[in-house]
C-alpha cells in the first residue's frame, strides 16, 4: 500500500535550484567533517574537531569594510580531553540532526525544535540527555556554523521570527506577491529567513529602524512611512537575523540610508552597533548581516536633556553602568560623541525610553522629534 | 582544721596521720569530678579506665602479656554492672585493701617513673564511686596462681581512709589474676566518643601487646587481638625531678620518707635537689622546713610546689621514657584501623618546664576504619561525612577522652594548616598523638587534658607536620587516581552517542567505531596510570555577552 502523502509533500513550495545546490553543499560539508573524525578513529588516533574560536578575543573591527570580522584563532575540540568530550559529542549530534532531519528532508527547524530533538539522544550512565538546556544546544549550533563555514540558515536552522515592517514595497515570497503598504495595522511579519524575498518594487527614500514594537505601532498609526516616504521596521530588542538581512539588502542592493532609533541606554546602543558592525559573538555573519552605512539618530542622552526629559528619565541599574563602562573601550564607540553619551550615562546614571517623548505629546515622536532629527542630520557615528 | 602544735609524742603522731588521711579521702569525696566522675557517661568510662589501667600496669610490671576481659551489663535505669578481669600476678590478700580502698596508697607514687595512672587514687576512686552511688562494696577475686583464690568485698571507710573488707572467702583454684565486679548507678552507657567502647578501642590501639575481650551491654563481643608479643620495657625508676611535682604527689612522698625534716626529705627523695635549692625553697615558703615530713600539711605542700615552679633546676636524664614504639604502633594501627596508608613518627625526647622530659609520638592513618566513620559505614551512609577526621589523644598510653578543647594536642592539631597537605575535613583520617613523660602536665585532676607548654606544643606540631606531609602526598595521589578514573568514565559515556552520530552521517558501522574509540581510551589510560597525565588544556572561554546571546534566540 502506498504511503499516504502528507500535506507538506502535497503542497510544499518547490525549492529553487540555487537553494538546492546550497543545501547539498552543506550536507557535503557535514559529511566531510564526520569523515575526518572517522579517519582519526580508524587510525587509532584521538579524534578532534577544529572550531574557530568565537568571542571578543578572536574578532576585530575591520577598518576598511567597517564591520566586525572573525580572527583566525581556532580551538581543537578533542574527544580525549574530558573538558571537551561532551561538546565534541554534542557537535556531532547537532551535525547529524541537521543533516538527516533537516537538510535531507528539506525541513526547517527553530533552535528550540533542535533542542527538543537532541533530548532524544541519551548518554549511557547518565540521567540527562546529551544536552541539558537550550543554551547548550544554541552554543553548539553556532560552533557548528563556524566550523563548517556556513550560516545557521544554511543548516535549515532558524531563530524565532520577530519584527514587523511596513512601507511602499511590493515583494514576492514563496510565490506570493505581498504589498507591505496594504497589510492593515500589523504590517508584514518578518520571517526568520529573508534571503528568498524578491523585491518587485520599492518606493522609499530611506529605512527607519526602531528598537521597539510599541514605537513602531505609534509611528505606523501616525503613518510616518507615508508622510516621510520610508520603510518602517521594528524587531523588539536585539534584531533577528531576518530583519538584519533585510536592512543589509536595503542598504546594499537599493542603497537606501538606514536610520536607527533605540532607547537611550547602553543596551539599546549596543543593538545599534550590532546592526551596523555585526557582533563579536558571531563575526562570521557580519558580511551577510551587518549594515555599516546605518546611522544612529536617537535616543541620545543629549536629546533627553535638550528635549527636557531629564526629570522623567529612569535610573540606571548597576549592570547598566557596568555595561556602559565596558562599551567605553569598544572600537565601534570611540567617536567623541559616543564617548560623551556613554560618559553621560555613567555620570548621570540615567536612561530613557523612546516612549518617554510622549510626555510632550503622544504624536510628538512622529510629528516633531524624528522629522527634526533627520532634517538636522543629527547622527552619531 | 585544728592546729596541733604540742610536742610530738607517739600519740599525737597517730592523730596527725589519721587526720591527714581522713582529709584526703574526704577531699576527694567532695571533689569527685576532679577524679573524672563528672557526668553519667564520663563516670562510667572513668571506672572502666581505672580498672583496665590497673590490669595493664599489673601485668606489665610482672612481665605478663595482658589478657583482659571486660563485661558491662545493664541492670536498670542508669544502673550497670561491670566486670574487669586480668591474667596479672594477682594481689596478695593483705594488700587488697590498700590497692582498692586507700586513697594515695597505690604502688605507683613511691617510685618516680613513667606510668599510666601516676596517682594512687584510681582504683580506690572507682570503689568509692560505686559505694557512693549504690551503697554496695566492690567484689574482688584474686589469685596468684598458688592454688589459693581470695574473694572479698571491699569498701572505703571514709573516716579512716582505710579498707572495710567483708564476706571474705578463700577457695582453692589455679586462678592467677584479679577480677573486679562492681555495680554502678547514675551512669550511662553510650556509643559516643566518650563512651566505654571508644575508650577500649583507643586503649588497645596503644597497647598492642594486650588482648582484650569486651562484651557491651547489648551482649556484643569485640575481641581485640594481640598484635605484638612484646611486653613494653619497664621504665627505669628514677628519683623524681622536682619540676612538675603536684601537691598530692608531694603529700604521698612525704608519708613514705625516712628523712627527718622536710628539707632533707626533699634533698634525698628528688633528683637535682641540692642544699642550695632547699634553701631557696625555704625562702619562698611560710613554714619551717625543719618540721617532720609526716607533719606536712596540704597547704604547706602546696607552697613547696609553688616555690619549685619558680626555681630553676638542672634537667633530669631522658632515658627514663619508654614510648610505644614504631613497631608496636604500626601493628596496632594495622590491627585496629586496617588503614590504606599510615605513617608513624617518634620525635626525639624533649624537656618542658625546665626539667620534665617528654616525648611525642604521632601516628596518622588514612582509609579502612580510620576516621570518625570508617569506609564501610560511610558507604552505608551514602554521603561524605563533613567532619570525619578523628583525633586520638594519649598520655602515657592512656586515652584522653574528655576536655579536648584545652588540650595541647588539640591545639597543636588545630595550628597545622592541613589544607596545605591537601587534607580536608571529610577525609577518613585518624590522627593519634601519644605524650610520654614521667610527669604529664595535666590541666586538672581529671587528667584528661595536657597543658599547653610551649615546648610540648612545638614538638607535637613538628611531628604532625611531618606525618601530614606524607599522608598529604598519599591523599593527593589517590585523588589524582580517582580523577583519572572519573575522566575515563566520562570519556566512555560518550562513546555511544559519538559513534551513533558518526555512523549515521557517514554510514560506517557504529559497533566498529564504538570498539575503536574504546581502544583509544584504554590505550591512553593504561599508559597514563603509570606516568603523570598531560596537563589539560582548557578551552578558552567564549566571551559572549548575554545580550548578544539574546540576538541568537
Amino acid at each position: 500500500m502506498a504511503k499516504k502523502q502528507t500535506s507538506r509533500e502535497k503542497f510544499r513550495i518547490p525549492e529553487t535550484e540555487a537553494q538546492r545546490k546550497k543545501r547539498l553543499e552543506t550536507i557535503d560539508k557535514i559529511e566531510q567533517l564526520a569523515k575526518e573524525v572517522v579517519e582519526d578513529i580508524k587510525k587509532d588516533q584521538a579524534p578532534y574537531l577544529t572550531v574557530p574560536l568565537r568571542g571578543k578575543s578572536n574578532a576585530y573591527h575591520h577598518p576598511e569594510t567597517n564591520i566586525i570580522m572573525p580572527g583566525d584563532k581556532v580551538i581543537k575540540r578533542r574527544y580525549m580531553n574530558v573538558s571537551h568530550t561532551k561538546k565534541f559529542a554534542q557537535m556531532l549530534a547537532v551535525a547529524q540532526a541537521c543533516k538527516d532531519d533537516l537538510l535531507r528532508e528539506n525541513l526547517h527547524a527553530t533552535i528550540r525544535d533542535l533542542y527538543y530533538m537532541l533530548l532524544n539522544i541519551k548518554v549511557p550512565g547518565q540521567k540527562e540527555a546529551i544536552v541539558n538546556d537550550q543554551k547548550e544546544s544554541n552554543v553548539i549550533s553556532e560552533d557548528l556554523e563556524v566550523a563548517l563555514g556556513v550560516l545557521r540558515e544554511d543548516l535549515n536552522l532558524q531563530a524565532d521570527k520577530k519584527g514587523s515592517v511596513v512601507g511602499n514595497v511590493v515583494i514576492e515570497s514563496q510565490g506570493d506577491e505581498i504589498n507591505w503598504s496594504k497589510l492593515g495595522s500589523g504590517g508584514w511579519a518578518i520571517p526568520s529567513i529573508t534571503d528568498d524575498v524578491h523585491f518587485k518594487s520599492i518606493d522609499a527614500d530611506f529605512v527607519l529602524y526602531v528598537e521597539k514594537n510599541a514605537v513602531w505601532e505609534r509611528l505606523h498609526e501616525d503613518r510616518i512611512w507615508k508622510d516621510m516616504n520610508c520603510i518602517l521596521i521594528a524587531t523588539q530588542g536585539q534584531s533577528t537575523r531576518g530583519a538584519r538581512r533585510l536592512l543589509h539588502r536595503f542598504s546594499n542592493e537599493f542603497k537606501l540610508p538606514i536610520y536607527v532609533f533605540t532607547d537611550a541606554d547602553p543596551w539599546g546602543w549596543y543593538i545599534y552597533s550590532v546592526l551596523k558592525y555585526g557582533s563579536y559573538a558571531l563575526p562570521h555573519t557580519s558580511e551577510q548581516l551587518a549594515t555599516p552605512t546605518a546611522n544612529f539618530v536617537g535616543l541620545t542622552l543629549t536629546d533627553v536633556v535638550n528635549y527636557g526629559l531629564e526629570d522623567i528619565a529612569l535610573k540606571q541599574k548597576p549592570v547598566d553602568i557596568a555595561r556602559a563602562k565596558e562599551m567605553l573601550s569598544y572600537p565601534v564607540f570611540q567617536s567623541p560623541r559616543w564617548q560623551t553619551e556613554l560618559k553621560m550615562s555613567i555620570n548621570k546614571g540615567i536612561k530613557a525610553e523612546l516612549q518617554s517623548l510622549a510626555k510632550k505629546r503622544l504624536t510628538f515622536i512622529s510629528e516633531e522629534y524624528i522629522p527634526e532629527k533627520l532634517e538636522k542630520r543629527d547622527f552619531l557615528d | 582544721m585544728a592546729e596541733a602544735q604540742s610536742a610530738p609524742t607517739e600519740k599525737t603522731i597517730n592523730i596527725h596521720k589519721d587526720f591527714k588521711e581522713h582529709s584526703v579521702a574526704e577531699f576527694f569525696k567532695k571533689n569527685r569530678q576532679m577524679l573524672g566522675y563528672s557526668g553519667k557517661i564520663v563516670s562510667l568510662t572513668t571506672v572502666i579506665h581505672e580498672y583496665v589501667t590497673n590490669a595493664l600496669d599489673a601485668c606489665e610490671e610482672a612481665g605478663i602479656l595482658p589478657e583482659i576481659y571486660v563485661k558491662l551489663d545493664k541492670l536498670g535505669h542508669e544502673h550497670y554492672k561491670l566486670i574487669v578481669e586480668d591474667n596479672g600476678p594477682g594481689i596478695p590478700k593483705k594488700l587488697v585493701g590498700k590497692v582498692f580502698a586507700t586513697m594515695l596508697a597505690g604502688t605507683k607514687f613511691h617510685v618516680f617513673k613513667q606510668a599510666r595512672g601516676q596517682q594512687g587514687i584510681g582504683a580506690a576512686g572507682a570503689v568509692m564511686f560505686a559505694q557512693e552511688t549504690t551503697g554496695k562494696p566492690t567484689k574482688i577475686i584474686t589469685g596468684q596462681g598458688n592454688n589459693e583464690v581470695h574473694e572479698m568485698r571491699v569498701a572505703i571507710d571514709l573516716k579512716t581512709n582505710s579498707a572495710a573488707i567483708s564476706d571474705e572467702k578463700i577457695y582453692s583454684g589455679r586462678m592467677r589474676g584479679t577480677r573486679v565486679e562492681t555495680e554502678l548507678k547514675h551512669v550511662l552507657y553510650q556509643k559516643s566518643e566518650q563512651g566505654p567502647d571508644e575508650y577500649i578501642r583507643r586503649t588497645m590501639l596503644v597497647n598492642p601487646h594486650a588482648k582484650l575481650t569486651y562484651m557491651d551491654p547489648d551482649s556484643i563481643t569485640t575481641v581485640y587481638d594481640r598484635a605484638s608479643g612484646q611486653i613494653p620495657k619497664q621504665p627505669k625508676e628514677a628519683k623524681p625531678h622536682p619540676k612538675g611535682l603536684e601537691t598530692s604527689d608531694l603529700m604521698a612522698y612525704a608519708t613514705k620518707t625516712k628523712a627527718r625534716s622536710v628539707a632533707s626529705f626533699l634533698e634525698s627523695e628528688f633528683t637535682r635537689m641540692s642544699n642550695a635549692k632547699t634553701k631557696e625553697i625555704q625562702d619562698r615558703v611560710a613554714f619551717d622546713m625543719n618540721k617532720r615530713p609526716q607533719d606536712l600539711r596540704w597547704e604547706e605542700a602546696e607552697q613547696v610546689c609553688q616555690a619549685i615552679e619558680k626555681i630553676s633546676f638542672i634537667a633530669p636524664p631522658t632515658d627514663v621514657l619508654i614510648p610505644i614504639g614504631q613497631n608496636n604502633l604500626e601493628k596496632a594501627l594495622e590491627n585496629i584501623l586496617t588503614p590504606e596508608f599510615k605513617d608513624i613518627l617518634t620525635r626525639p625526647a624533649g624537656i618542658f618546664r625546665g626539667g620534665v622530659p617528654f616525648q611525642i609520638e604521632v601516628a596518622i592513618a588514612y582509609g579502612g576504619k580510620s576516621g570518625k566513620v570508617g569506609e564501610a559505614e560511610l558507604e552505608q551512609l551514602g554521603e561524605a561525612k563533613k567532619d570525619n577526621i578523628e583525633i586520638m589523644r594519649f598520655a602515657n598510653r592512656t586515652p584522653l577522652l574528655f576536655d579536648s578543647g584545652g588540650c595541647a594536642i588539640t591545639k597543636a592539631i588545630q595550628s597545622v594548616d592541613w589544607k596545605r597537605y591537601e587534607i580536608r575535613p571529610e577525609n577518613p583520617l585518624t590522627i593519634m598523638v601519644n605524650f610520654t613523660s614521667i610527669h604529664v602536665p595535666y590541666t586538672g585532676a581529671g587528667k584528661q587534658s595536657i597543658a599547653s607548654e610551649d615546648e610540648v606544643l612545638k614538638e607535637i606540631r613538628l611531628a604532625l607536620m611531618e606525618v601530614g606531609r606524607k599522608v598529604g602526598r598519599y591523599v593527593a595521589g589517590k585523588k589524582k587516581m580517582y580523577e583519572q578514573e572519573q575522566k575515563k568514565k566520562t570519556l566512555e559515556m560518550y562513546i555511544k552517542p559519538v559513534a551513533d552520530s558518526l555512523a549515521k552521517i557517514t554510514g560506517e558501522s557504529a559497533e566498529r567505531l564504538e570498539s575503536q574509540l574504546r581502544q583509544i581510551i584504554e590505550a591512553k589510560y593504561s599508559a597514563e596510570l603509570e606516568e603523570a597525565p598531560e596537563p589539560e588544556v582548557e578551552e578558552e572561554a567564549d566571551e559572549i555577552p548575554d545580550e548578544v546571546a539574546h540576538e541568537l534566540e
